[in-house]
């Protein structure tokens, strides 16, 4: 799956460019995950406004990510569609990741783009 | 009993004349990929019917879980085999009935919901699935299931004024 992979400074956002995370590309989703981050410290914002379709099994790849950056580097999750926002809240997984309205707010609360 | 006839048992009045409807029937093959191309396509296809939105995001999702389920669980063991998926939108409702020729619900019936308290688990204990039925259970107005000879049925039913969660 094409994830593209941007460098801020101490954050890395990685922004999913196709629209949907469902069932057919969840293994894509979670290896072009693991790729990206496999030399990356520092914590991961995960871009999702492209993306308006997210299923079970979708959801369960982004828990997956979360899982694979483990407790030291932080999974925020940006740009959720109203569609995906339901999926996280029906399923209280809202709970495990900080959420932002997008990139910007993501690295303004979580980057050091202000010290720069 | 067609899910119009739940629908007419659960409120008890006599069946209204039914009013012109919108059918639509589709068969094809259990594999992840077909069921993303079926609903995107059928997602498109009502986008155009101008039904709202929201209601639509739900019946993609409940759908996507039921499909998947039957992909993943019912033709598990066989590797695949066909999905008819019925749809009639009609007297403010859209109905659905799946039906596939895959092994039988565990115990003969729907699995019930599943709930998570994420907040409350460690990292390495998140579960990475188990959200399918409580999600079919949140989208679904009507909801049922019948083994009927050698063959899955489940039907839904979501209401387009009820209010969405």
């Amino acid at each position: 799956m094409e994830i593209t992979f941007e460098e801020k400074q101490t954050v890395a956002v990685l922004h999913v460019v196709p629209d949907r995370i469902d069932a057919s590309v969840a293994i894509q989703f979670k290896d072009s995950f693991r790729d990206l981050i496999r030399d990356w410290s520092g914590p991961v914002v995960l871009d999702l406004q492209n993306v308006v379709f997210l299923d079970s099994s979708g959801l369960g790849a982004v828990v997956a990510a979360r899982k694979l950056l483990g407790a030291e580097r932080p999974l925020i999750l940006s740009g959720l569609s109203p569609a995906v926002d339901k999926v996280m809240r029906l399923t209280r997984m809202n709970a495990v990741f900080p959420i932002h309205a997008n990139v910007d707010d993501a690295l303004a609360t979580h980057g050091n783009a202000s010290a720069a | 009993m067609t899910p119009m006839d739940l629908l007419h048992l659960r409120e008890g009045a006599p069946p209204p004349h039914r009013t012109l409807g919108w059918d639509w029937r589709r068969r094809f093959e259990a594999c992840a990929e077909e069921v993303s191309l079926e609903l995107v396509g059928l997602n498109q296809t009502l986008t155009q019917l101008g039904l709202p939105i929201e209601k639509l995001f739900m019946l993609e999702l409940v759908l996507a879980e039921i499909l998947n389920n039957v992909v993943e669980h019912a033709y598990a063991d066989r590797g695949g085999g066909p999905i008819s998926l019925d749809l009639s939108v009609r007297d403010g409702w859209i109905f659905c009935t799946i039906t596939d020729q895959g092994a039988p619900m565990p115990n003969g019936h729907l699995p019930g919901a599943r709930r998570y308290t994420p907040e409350e688990m460690a990292l390495g204990d998140l579960p990475e699935g188990g959200f399918g039925w409580g999600l079919i259970h949140d989208m679904s107005d009507l909801l049922t299931y019948q083994r009927d000879g050698d063959l899955n049925r489940v039907s839904l039913g979501i209401d387009l004024a009820s209010e969405t969660i």
